[in-house]
């Protein structure tokens, strides 16, 4: 095969973020989940994190509609239906294979919104979802092209932990990580960082305090990495 | 019948390959009320089975028919000589929506305008084999017999150890061929409306086997009447054949309907220029006309000097003042079709009409004899499907695909579609019908 | 047989930057049995290379692609011809017999077309002609009232409409009577614009008849384009993208 189109790199970068987006929420749905046990109310700091109103009548009601409600942009369901819809049309890139994992935890999701114990029903998730990786890092030949998911991945997972307030030593972990992966990006293409809000990002993550201090400049800067900077001649 | 019968249980059961089937996303789409739903395909565990002797005859009529056109199709928009040898009334050609003007002149790569032909046969009781309709522009349905057979072996791999049943994984590299025959250098492309459409799994399905990329309108762009997709890196790449997924009129805007949002500018000038080769050719149309498909045994004897292998089913068109004759005295048992539409829509049965209904009917045919063909009811074979745990019987058809690269070649399986309501003869997936492997012993 | 100079120009202007802007121009005239071209040159602004085909019709059509910011288009021919209608013109196609998007007439066409079908007699020139003329006292030259999608039984219900519309009602009519006829787009010594005329198939050549003007066409008229009604031959069409594309079109034409 040629080259990638600009319309399917896109699509595979957002793939790979709202693939992330689905299982970051998921286990963290699952430690509030723990959590909550003998609480009322217990998930207000879950709803802070990301600055949600809460709407919801009890703790059963708050993880129902984080898990399976469809119209909450914040659900997990909200985020494997957008996985889905950035994938279904990446099936001759990233193979039948891989989509049949997205296909798979649609229809377990489904299942355990069916079921008498929601968590045991979920567990399978996690192995669809490792599985749905390594499908992805079989069939993707190119370098080039298989690092805009991985920038995908990691840019949304760093977010999700910064907002989240995960320790430093995780979030410094992830950054160097994404530092990697946009580190082998070429000059003149899409996903090339903005060196601006990058240098902001490794200023704030490089101590523990900066990072305490500035999460919210951190999460904003991530938002902005791929601008594209005019350039005066 | 009985020996169909015998292989329900050699296939695994229904739920456990259309468990399968869901979880490779064998999908199509279909709209409700303007709201898109994606509904998977039910597939029926029995095959249809074709035995060896039946296929070789059926793969030579087939191959026949599929030449013919070919040829009928360069002679309309060339010399136009059936026409000038009065096989065919002028009429026919030049009213029917599906002759494109734009389109003379325009000699596509190797002579080939139908790449891909869906030739629709039903088999009637007496096990003869009839040609129902034509496909010729875009027919869609090769991906799911070819997937489902991958699931199936799995499922059930017992049944093909017992049964010398043709593989039919082939189709892939059949079509990869037949793309490569017309390739005027580039890339190959799958051109497709978008996710939206009935048939996006077939798009991608076959996009990936074929090692084409899957592009969408806004992704290509013609420039020195070559045509192009953007890259991701800001660059662009040639394409040099384009399997396309979208009807004639929406193709180039700049040369069919100005309004078309789906289309590639220029992409007529390209092609014209020989720059890249469009599978199936624009303008093709013309040729599975309803009203042409009466001719089509008449191609045959014209254009190969053969005599036809396979039948169509027995057709009358009230253009001809004896052939009107007899469907005014019949219109109660025959079957009436709209030559306009597709889809198992605009079929009418004689049979089901009232009194005045049939009467109304009646005044329409005499007034726009052309627009009407009418044909016999042929007493299909109906297949054993299962439904409930319960074997029961019901209509069905097979779409049969005939590749044209340097050779034309039947591919060894097909199509076989099912109706699940019982007194209906239509079986068309839009119309909530399920689909069958279909088999062909190798002896 | 008479040598003219032929100029037209259009400037398109957008209110905003387009892009990704692919044309195809339809405005060299062809060389034909009629017309012999002695010189023609198409300049385009901003400039950008093009490529050169013909169409099923004849016609000579320019493509062109220009993927960077503009905010307008302009092309322009000059250019001299021999023209000489004493000789004719045979490239016949069958579809010019058979009823196009423009021409398909409605049943207040259908009806106007029986009311004068007795009276249509004699050879086909004696036909059209006649056929013109009716339309010529039946339809009034008015412009503002039709435009480039209008078509021939729009035109013909409000009675009024410009030289396209001409063109299309007497094609319309003309098939109706099982005469071949084709759409002419070109110049003309009476327009600063583009004209339209209509041809007919006598049997064994095209002969060109001016129903906007009723009269036939002379050595005074330059073929541009032809086909089966105005889709056929406009002379530009284009798709671009942008915010705001709406464009404001000059065009200017002269014959000396």
């Amino acid at each position: 095969m040629g080259t990638i189109s600009l319309e399917h790199s896109d699509r595979l970068y957002w793939l790979g973020r709202y693939t992330e987006r689905f299982f970051t929420t998921m286990k963290a749905l699952g430690r509030q989940f723990d959590k909550m046990i003998g609480t009322e109310h217990g998930y207000t700091d879950y709803l802070n994190c990301f600055g949600l109103p809460d709407i919801y009548t009890d703790n059963r009601d708050f993880i129902r509609r984080l898990l399976f409600d469809k119209n909450n942009a914040n659900s997990a369901a909200y985020s494997l239906e957008r996985a889905y819809d950035n994938g279904i049309v990446l099936r001759e890139e990233i193979s039948t294979d891989s989509l049949s994992f997205l296909q798979m935890a649609i229809d377990t999701m489904y299942k355990a919104q069916q079921s008498s114990n929601v968590r045991l029903a979920l567990l399978p998730l996690e192995d669809i979802v490792y599985s749905f990786w390594g499908s992805i890092n079989e069939h993707i030949y190119d370098d080039e092209i298989r690092n805009i998911i991985y920038i995908g991945k990691t840019v949304e997972r760093l977010d999700m932990y910064i907002r989240m307030k995960y320790p430093f030593n995780i979030v410094e972990k992830e950054f160097v990580r994404l530092l990697k992966n946009l580190n082998r990006v070429p000059k003149g293409t899409p996903y090339r960082y903005s060196t601006k809000y990058l240098s902001d990002l490794v200023e704030i993550l490089g101590t523990e305090e900066d990072y305490m201090k500035d999460a919210e400049k951190a999460v904003d800067s991530l938002g902005h990495l791929f601008e594209t900077e005019e350039v005066f001649v | 019948m009985t020996q169909q019968v015998q292989f329900t249980k050699a296939v695994g059961n229904a739920s456990e390959i259309n468990e399968l089937l869901r979880r490779y996303g064998v999908k199509f789409g279909i709209y409700k009320n303007g709201v898109f739903n994606e509904q998977f395909f039910p597939f029926d565990p029995i095959p249809r089975v074709i035995t060896a002797e039946d296929f070789q005859s059926m793969e030579k009529g087939l191959a026949q028919r599929v030449k013919a056109l070919n040829e009928f199709l360069f002679d309309i928009y060339h010399e136009k000589k059936i026409v000038h040898d009065g096989i065919i009334p002028e009429d026919f050609i030049y009213i029917s929506k599906g002759y494109l003007a734009e389109c003379e002149g325009i000699t596509p790569k190797n002579n080939v305008y139908s790449h891909i032909s869906g030739i629709d046969l039903v088999q009637a009781k007496n096990g003869e084999w009839y040609i129902l309709e034509d496909n010729l522009r875009i027919p869609s349905g090769a991906s799911y017999p070819l997937i489902a057979r991958d699931l199936t072996r799995i499922a059930a791999p017992q049944a093909f150890e017992e049964n010398p049943i043709i593989d039919n994984r082939g189709y892939a590299e059949l079509l990869k061929e037949t793309m490569e025959n017309v390739n005027c250098g580039g890339a190959r492309a799958i051109l497709t409306p978008g996710r939206y459409n009935a048939a996006y799994f077939e798009h991608s399905y076959l996009a990936e086997l074929t090692d084409s990329v899957l592009v969408q309108n806004d992704e290509l762009f013609v420039e020195d009447n070559i045509l192009y997709y953007h890259t991701y890196s800001g660059g662009k790449s040639r394409i040099g054949v384009l399997y396309r997924r979208i009807a004639d009129e929406y193709l180039d805007p700049l040369t069919f309907l100005p309004e078309s949002l789906i289309g590639i500018p220029n992409l007529m000038e390209a092609y014209r220029s020989g720059n890249v080769g469009i599978i199936n050719a624009p303008g093709n149309g013309v040729a599975d006309d309803k009203g042409i498909y009466y001719f089509v045994p008449k191609m045959i004897k014209y254009y190969l000097g053969e005599e036809p292998i396979l039948k169509n089913a027995p057709t009358y068109l009230p253009f001809y003042e004896e052939d009107m004759k007899y469907v005014m005295e019949h219109l109660d048992k025959l079957v009436i079709k709209d030559v306009a539409e597709a889809g198992g829509y605009g079929v009418v049965f004689g049979s089901k009409l009232t009194k005045e209904k049939l009467e109304e009917f009646r005044k329409t045919i005499i007034a726009e004899p052309r627009r009407f063909i009418a044909q016999e009811v042929i007493d299909f074979l109906d297949l054993p499907i299962i439904e409930d745990n319960e074997t029961v019987m019901r209509k069905a058809d097979l779409r049969a695909f005939v590749l044209s690269g340097a050779e034309t070649k039947v591919w060894a399986s097909g199509l076989t579609r099912f109706s699940r309501n019982p007194d209906s003869f239509v079986v068309n997936s839009s119309q909530g019908g399920g689909f069958k492997d279909t088999w062909v012993l190798s002896r | 047989m008479k040598r003219v100079n032929f100029f037209y120009s259009t400037k398109l202007t957008f209110d905003d930057y387009v892009h990704n802007h692919s044309f195809a121009l339809r405005v060299i005239p062809p060389e034909t049995d009629t017309q012999h071209i002695l010189s023609c040159s198409l300049n385009i602004a901003p400039y950008i290379p093009t490529k050169q085909t013909v169409d099923a019709f004849g016609n000579n059509v320019t493509a062109g692609y220009m993927r960077d910011d503009h905010r307008f288009l302009d092309f322009e021919i000059k250019g001299s011809a021999q023209v000489n209608h004493n000789k004719r013109r045979t490239d016949y196609m069958p579809c010019y017999l058979y009823q196009s998007q423009y021409t398909k007439p409605d049943n207040g066409l259908k009806t106007f077309y029986e009311s004068i079908k007795k009276k249509c007699t004699g050879t086909v020139a004696e036909k059209a002609e006649y056929i013109c003329n009716i339309l010529s006292g039946t339809v009034e030259y008015e412009k503002g009232f039709t435009d480039t999608t209008t078509t021939a039984e729009q035109a013909f219900a409000l009675k009024k409409g410009v030289c396209q519309d001409f063109s299309h009602i007497l094609i319309s009519l003309l098939r109706m009577e099982g005469i071949p006829a084709r759409y002419i787009a070109g110049l003309a010594f009476c327009d600063g614009e583009t004209h339209s005329w209509v041809e007919y198939w006598t049997g064994d050549h095209w002969e060109g008849i001016d129903p906007a003007n009723n009269c036939p066409v002379n050595d005074d008229y330059i073929v541009i384009s032809q086909g089966r009604d105005f889709r056929d031959c406009a002379i530009d069409r284009g798709v671009m993208f942008g915010k705001y594309t709406k464009q404001l079109q000059l065009v200017r034409s002269e014959m000396t």
